[in-house]
């Protein structure tokens, strides 16, 4: 076990490098989820600005 | 011949329904491929005659590399279709492509650097497929400022669309400058004219990987479309029902 770990000598680039990939799998998925996350926020938003008038009115 | 499945495809709510029902089914298939190439790649290929254990660093390095300049490939066509087009939904897909190929492109560089300090001795050479990966991270980031320098959605679209057409220059430049150049970089072994020049029990890990991170790539522009889709549709009803469900 220690010896995969050691990878032949190469574990200081090695790791680093598998580090550095699947960080930046893992920020990819959190990043496309936030964005949509926030169109949804901002669309729910113009939605309620437009919808706003109308309801008054029917309220009056 | 008839044209619907054109119009559709142009069609924003279409899209943004389709892409809420395809996500899962490249999602899960690409972590089940990426986790059994990391098993492959780590554990089960032998270690390189020359590079030894080392060589292992190909099954990331690779992949990031093929991601950098395959996602610019998409985008590059993206913008294409939308200048000629002037189909809203091809906009969409060209900017929902940019960050992922940038965070790509920049992995490629920094594992491609960890890759090269004991390979060839040192973390960075101004050699020519390097320099011409940079200047891809470069693009990308130009394509993402010129967007953002613009108020006017459809201006953005149409400025960036053209620099990142005139870009597409630099990916076979990258793909072809180990061949073309003296090059400290190894040639291509697997996407290369005739047989690839590698082992089975190494190759087969690393295509994986390839399928594996391409449709991780899909998924990932499938989420980020829809949140382009929303931003861009001002009037529609359906947005109601789209951010309801």
């Amino acid at each position: 076990m220690t010896a995969f770990f050691r990878m032949g000598g190469y574990a200081q680039y090695l790791w680093p490098a598998y580090g550095i990939t699947f960080a930046v799998v893992i920020l990819n998925i959190v990043w496309a989820r936030r964005t949509l996350a926030r169109a949804r926020r901002e669309a729910r938003r113009r939605l309620a600005v437009r919808d706003e008038p109308v309801l008054h009115g029917e309220e009056v | 011949m008839t044209w619907t499945w054109f119009h559709r495809l142009g069609s924003p709510p279409h899209i943004y329904r389709l892409a809420t029902r395809l996500t899962p089914w490249f999602a899960w298939p690409a972590a089940l491929i990426i986790v059994a190439a990391l098993y492959g790649g780590l554990v089960l290929a032998p270690p390189d005659y020359q590079q030894g254990d080392g060589f292992r660093m190909v099954y990331v390095h690779a992949p990031c590399a093929w991601m950098s300049l395959m996602v610019y490939t998409t985008l590059a066509v993206a913008s294409a279709v939308g200048l000629i087009w002037r189909m809203k939904v091809a906009y969409a897909v060209a900017a929902s492509c940019a960050p992922i190929g940038a965070s790509f492109t920049a992995a490629a560089l920094m594992t491609g650097m960890l890759f090269g300090r004991p390979m060839w001795g040192t973390y960075w050479a101004w050699d020519p497929q390097l320099t011409f990966e940079l200047v891809l991270l470069f693009i990308y980031l130009g394509y993402m400022g010129l967007r953002s320098s613009f108020d006017d959605p459809q201006r953005a679209d149409r400025a960036s669309s053209m620099l990142a057409v005139v870009g597409f220059i630099d990916v076979p430049i990258i793909h072809f400058s180990t061949t073309w150049w003296n090059s400290l970089h190894q040639a291509p072994s697997v996407l290369r004219f005739g047989k690839p020049t590698i082992a089975l029990p190494m190759l087969i890990p690393l295509l994986m990987m390839l399928l594996g991170f391409t449709l991780y790539f899909v998924a990932i522009l499938l989420v980020r479309l829809r949140g382009e889709i929303l931003r861009r549709e001002r009037s529609a009803s359906w947005l109601r029902e789209a951010i309801v469900s």
